[in-house]
Formats: structure tokens, C-alpha cells, sequence
């Protein structure tokens, strides 16, 4: 099995390689691309269980936040890749729900929940199994399939892979709000998967495929920060940390009992401290450590936690062989 | 459930003459191409109108080279081509268009790792992070990407129906290389996922829809003992994820297998009721052509 170092010297090698074939761009963003604040606000809020009242959770973590929602359209975005009957691949429906509900009662015109699959491309499947079927039908909610929604296509604002434009699904442009709704979650190539990756999922499979190889050949650290600097509208994130997975992720690990929600508009220091419950250090995560250039904020000293302190919910999440030197935490 | 599915299919079909893949929608040609597929497959219902229409929605969407975009808003060809040409086959006079994006399909093939790549294979580097052979020869999604098992698997149907009318091409030479890729990616103990068995040593497991459509593009190979593995292996997940898609699927692949579909359909009908198909234009057109024979369109 590769080690982690070899997996650096094959990107290294296939990195030289783009070079010798020439036009590999230097690692540069748009001035529009800058986001970075001074300082970012990041809420974790305990969630024992998905039988809490998470609504009345959720919507405290929003009251934390100056977040103008009045008449606004939100388009919800949770992980919903796979389903497996024995797993916690997803974001929990209850998460979902209560996200629902809580957009709704702020003041929202519109709450949509959109996804677009990786692997599957059965939509009835994947809702029905997982349980989001029914809270949508419950609540009135639309579901979006961005694999198949119409696509605008977009020049990126960064260039940290070859693709410089991407189609990207209309819901996005026609909404006010994308909320990222990962689970909490280690992952095999990545290292983590969290709010930022989860995007991952707005690129259309009718497009790019299944999976979206597209952007795997142009480098999933590369893809991830090259996605979210191009979103249209800002972004906010609820990580489902209830129940995260350690191991083998994003498919194939454990479940692991965290009893956390996290919060945040800035997705780079919702992501870096989601690591940090991990025990894994965000700065040697690739794609976070490149963010903290200029989308968003991974040191410590420049994230204002509210809430819960995050050493009451850190721990241990189990890593892959490949990325044991990850679990190093530098503060 | 006909009745209720025509009538959805019908209502949505765009003022363009396309479908969109649900209500609303842009026309796009994988839409079209079922949606055509299915009321083709109900003749005796009349609906020329709506087929002449779909048709010359289709025709006037074919490029130059013979492939389509998937929709207006798109740029480049897509993996749709195939699905096209199925559809093409299943109306009247249309064999020109069809053959003509069958030799945009044997021009296309997926990517193949670079020197580097092989290098680090042969190095025993990467090889271990899959376990598939990554130089067999197959179809992407998208230019410059990786052969997957679906895309595959709609051109070889695409090819095996004219592969007499392709006589002095390669293309019996990319049928034999497409048919040993979706072989090599097979689950473990049968089926297919979208084209993945094993990931750093764990087995994943495989899906009804792409099972079906990866079987029913290896039908003339039936009595091998990976088809029959894997026909097994359908009937267990269209058990377990009963979903439209799925069992549409799983029955056109059965009646292509000359086995009995009447309980299925039973559940797709039950299937239907709870969410006709989230309104879907595949997954009810699927539907429609599981009902009616439109198994007969797949036969290659």
C-alpha cells in the first residue's frame, strides 16, 4: 500500500509531469477570489444524540452568527454520496430537518436541498434509503439533483488545477445562500472531508461523470480550493459531527459517537476545526493549508470559538496508514 | 401506472420538442433519447406528435461529427452519444444519423495513464491503490477522463446493433476491449458498481442500475459464468433498493436474459405510487419501456 510519502512523490512526479507537458499555471487567485477575514467566527454546539431538539440547537448556532435571512433563498447542500445500510456515509436526515426548520423560521422565503451524488446516480435510491425522502416530502421541501440541473459555465476565480472553468448548476446562481452540510468525516485520498469538500458535490455529474474523474485527474486539493473560490453566493456550514467516521472514509470507516455540531460562514475555519476534533492538524492538510492563503482561516489564534471549547469534544479519529503523520496537532 | 407515466411524459416534454430531465428543465439529449425510447415503445398509443417532435429535437442537435452536447448549454460531446444512437435506432429511416455517431464513438476512448503514471505502476505504486487494469480500453464520461463501466456499457450496445454496417473499422477490436474492461471491473462476487471493485484493499459493492446496463451490453455473452454471477447478484440488490431506476432496469436486463419480470413489475407499479420517480424523465421513461417492450430496443 502506498505511505503518505509516496503518495507526495507520485503528485510530486505527476505534478513535473504537467510541467514538461507545459502550461501548468502557478498557484495564483483572482482578486475577487481574496475572502480571507481578519478573524472568523466558528460555533461548536453540543448534539448528543440525532433524537436532540436540533432545530432549537441549529437555530441558536445561527443566532450566534449576523446572518440576514429574511426573505432569503437557501439552498441546503448535505453529503449524500452513497448509502450504505451498515454505515454513516450521510448527514444525518435529522440534521437535515432540523436545518429546514430552522432556515424557515429565520425568515427564509425559500429552503431547497440540493445535491448532486457522486457515485450513485439513482436519486430515488439514495433519498428513500437514507430517510431524506421523507423529511423533504414531510416538509414541502424541493430537492435538487445538481448532477442533472440546468449548468451555467463558469470561469474560476482561482487556478490551482489546469480547468479554469467549470459548469456549474443554476439553483446556485438563482439562491442567496449555499449551505455546506458535511458529515464529520476522515477520507482516503483528502485526508478529511469536510464543508469545503463537500462541494465536491455542486459540480454536475451529467457533465463530469460518475464519479467526477474530471476533477481527480486535475487534483482533488487543487478541485476543492478551485471550486470554492468560484462559488456565486456566500456560503455557510453545519458540520454533522453527532455521529462522524473515522478509518477509511468517506465510505468505509467506523462510526464514531462525537455529540457535535459546528457552525461557521468562513468553511476553511469550520474545516480546520472540525480537524482539529479530530485530532489532525489542518495545516498539514493540503487543500486547508493552501485556503488559509486566501479564502479563509486555519489558525487557532484567528478562529473566535462560541460555544462549547473544543477540547470538551476532541477526539482521537482514526486515520489510514497513509496519513498517520496528519494526526500531529501543532496548535 | 402506463396511463399515469405517459401522461407525466408527455406533460413534460419541452415547446423545443426535448425533455429536460425533470419538468421545467433545459432539453437535454440523454432525457430525449428515453423519453423517446418509450413512447416509440407504445405505438398503438399515438403519439406521433410528441415522437416527431423528440425526433427532430435530436437531429437538429446532432454535431457535425455525428456526437451530441448533452444540452444547449454544454460544449463539448458527451457520453449521451450512444444513448442517441439507441434511440435513432428505434424510429424509422434513421440509420444514417445512427451510424454516423457510431464513428464518433469509436474515435473516442478514455484516458490511460501518462508515462509517469505507467512508470509508478510498473513500480508497484499506484496499481495497489485500485486493483483494476488501467490500460484496457474503454469509454469516459468526459473527454480526457477515465473509462467507466456505464458509459461502456452504451457503447458497446450502440456498436454490437451496428457492427455489420461497421465492417472495416476497429470496431469489433474496441467491443472485444470494452467488454474485457467492464469484465475486469466486476464486484466481487458479481455486479457492478460505477467501475471501482476494490479501493486500498476494501471490496465496494455493486449497483442494480449499472449491473443491469453493463449485463444487458454483455447479453451475448449470457451463459459466461461472470453474467450469471452477476444476474444472480441483481436479483438480491433489486431486492434491497427496489428504486424506479433499478428495477426498470433490472427487468429490461431479465427479459433480455428471457427470464420472468412479472413480479417486478408488480413492485415497480407499488414503486411508482410512493414517489412516481421523484419526476424524473429517465426513471419514468425507464419505467415505461420495463412495461411495455421496450426490452427489444436493447437487444443487440
Amino acid at each position: 500500500m502506498m505511505n503518505r510519502r509516496e503518495f507526495i512523490k507520485v503528485s510530486a512526479v505527476a505534478s513535473l509531469s504537467s510541467l514538461v507537458g507545459g502550461c501548468r499555471p502557478s498557484v495564483r487567485w483572482d482578486r475577487d477570489a481574496y475572502r480571507k477575514p481578519a478573524t472568523s467566527r466558528v460555533a461548536i454546539l453540543e448534539a448528543r444524540s440525532y433524537q436532540a431538539s436540533l432545530e432549537d440547537i441549529i437555530r441558536h448556532g445561527l443566532h450566534l452568527f449576523k446572518l440576514d435571512l429574511k426573505g432569503k433563498r437557501i439552498v441546503l447542500k448535505p453529503n449524500l454520496v452513497e448509502f450504505d445500510p451498515k454505515g454513516v456515509i450521510n448527514t444525518h436526515p435529522a440534521v437535515i430537518e432540523a436545518a429546514i426548520a430552522s432556515f424557515r423560521s429565520l425568515g427564509a422565503r425559500d429552503v431547497v436541498v440540493a445535491e448532486g451524488p457522486g457515485h450513485r446516480r439513482d436519486n430515488e435510491y439514495l433519498l428513500t434509503a437514507s430517510g431524506v425522502y421523507d423529511v423533504i416530502n414531510e416538509h414541502r421541501v424541493r430537492y435538487v439533483d445538481l448532477n442533472t440541473d440546468d449548468v451555467r459555465l463558469t470561469k474560476l476565480r482561482s487556478s490551482l488545477t489546469d480547468l479554469r472553468q467549470l459548469y456549474i448548476p443554476e439553483t446556485l446562481f438563482n439562491a442567496d445562500l449555499l449551505v455546506s452540510m458535511p458529515k464529520l468525516k476522515t477520507h482516503h485520498w483528502a485526508g478529511v472531508t469536510l464543508s469545503l469538500k463537500n462541494m465536491f458535490g455542486i459540480v454536475p455529474g451529467s457533465i463530469y461523470g460518475w464519479p467526477k474523474n474530471a476533477l481527480h485527474w486535475a487534483g482533488i486539493h487543487g478541485s476543492i480550493l478551485d471550486i470554492n473560490s468560484s462559488l456565486p453566493i456566500p456560503q455557510f456550514a453545519i458540520v454533522d459531527g453527532i455521529v462522524g467516521m473515522e478509518g477509511n472514509g468517506p465510505l468505509q470507516g467506523q462510526a464514531k459517537q462525537s455529540g457535535v455540531l459546528i457552525l461557521g460562514e468562513d468553511l476553511v475555519a469550520v474545516d480546520a476545526t472540525a480537524a482539529r476534533l479530530m485530532k489532525i492538524e489542518p495545516r498539514k492538510i493540503d487543500y486547508l493549508e493552501i485556503a488559509d492563503r486566501f479564502l479563509g482561516n486555519i489558525s487557532y489564534e484567528k478562529i473566535e470559538l462560541v460555544g462549547e471549547r473544543l477540547e470538551r469534544f476532541q477526539q482521537d479519529y482514526r486515520v489510514i496508514e497513509n496519513f498517520q503523520e496528519l494526526k500531529v496537532l501543532t496548535g | 401506472m402506463i396511463e399515469a407515466a405517459l401522461d407525466l411524459l408527455v406533460g413534460v416534454q419541452n415547446e423545443d420538442g426535448g425533455w429536460g430531465a425533470v419538468k421545467g428543465k433545459r432539453s437535454n439529449t440523454e432525457s430525449t433519447s428515453f423519453a423517446l425510447m418509450a413512447l416509440k415503445s407504445f405505438e398503438g398509443k399515438l403519439f406521433d406528435r410528441q415522437v416527431t417532435a423528440g425526433l427532430q429535437w435530436l437531429l437538429e442537435h446532432q454535431k457535425d461529427d455525428g456526437s451530441w452536447f448533452l444540452n444547449d448549454a454544454s460544449k463539448q460531446s458527451s457520453w449521451t452519444t450512444p444513448i442517441a444512437l439507441l434511440a435513432l435506432l428505434s424510429l424509422q429511416d434513421q440509420k444514417e444519423h445512427a451510424l454516423r455517431a457510431a464513428k464518433w464513438i469509436l474515435t473516442q476512448e478514455g484516458r490511460k495513464p501518462g508515462w509517469v503514471a505507467s512508470l509508478l505502476v510498473r513500480l508497484s505504486l499506484v496499481k495497489k491503490m485500485t486493483e483494476l487494469d488501467p490500460y484496457l480500453s474503454g469509454w469516459s464520461w468526459t473527454a480526457g477522463a477515465f473509462s467507466w463501466v456505464e458509459p461502456t456499457s452504451y457503447s458497446l450496445m450502440a456498436l454490437k446493433k451496428l457492427k455489420r454496417s461497421l465492417a472495416g473499422t476497429n470496431c469489433e477490436e474496441r467491443i472485444r476491449q470494452g467488454e474485457m474492461l467492464i469484465y475486469d471491473r466486476m464486484c466481487e462476487n458479481g455486479g457492478w458498481n460505477y467501475g471501482n471493485s476494490r479501493v486500498l484493499g476494501e471490496a465496494l459493492w455493486p449497483y442494480p442500475d449499472v449491473t443491469a446496463v453493463a449485463l444487458i451490453a454483455l447479453q451475448d455473452r449470457a451463459a459466461s459464468e461472470a453474467n450469471q454471477t452477476s444476474l444472480r447478484a441483481l436479483d438480491v440488490m433489486m431486492r434491497e433498493a427496489p428504486s424506479g431506476t433499478a428495477l426498470s432496469w433490472g427487468i429490461l436486463c431479465l427479459r433480455l436474459y428471457n427470464q420472468d419480470v412479472r413480479e417486478w413489475k408488480e413492485i415497480l407499479e407499488k414503486s411508482f405510487e410512493k414517489t412516481r420517480f421523484l419526476g424524473e424523465t429517465k426513471g419514468v421513461a425507464l419505467a415505461l419501456l420495463a412495461f411495455g417492450n421496450g426490452a427489444s430496443l436493447f437487444r443487440v
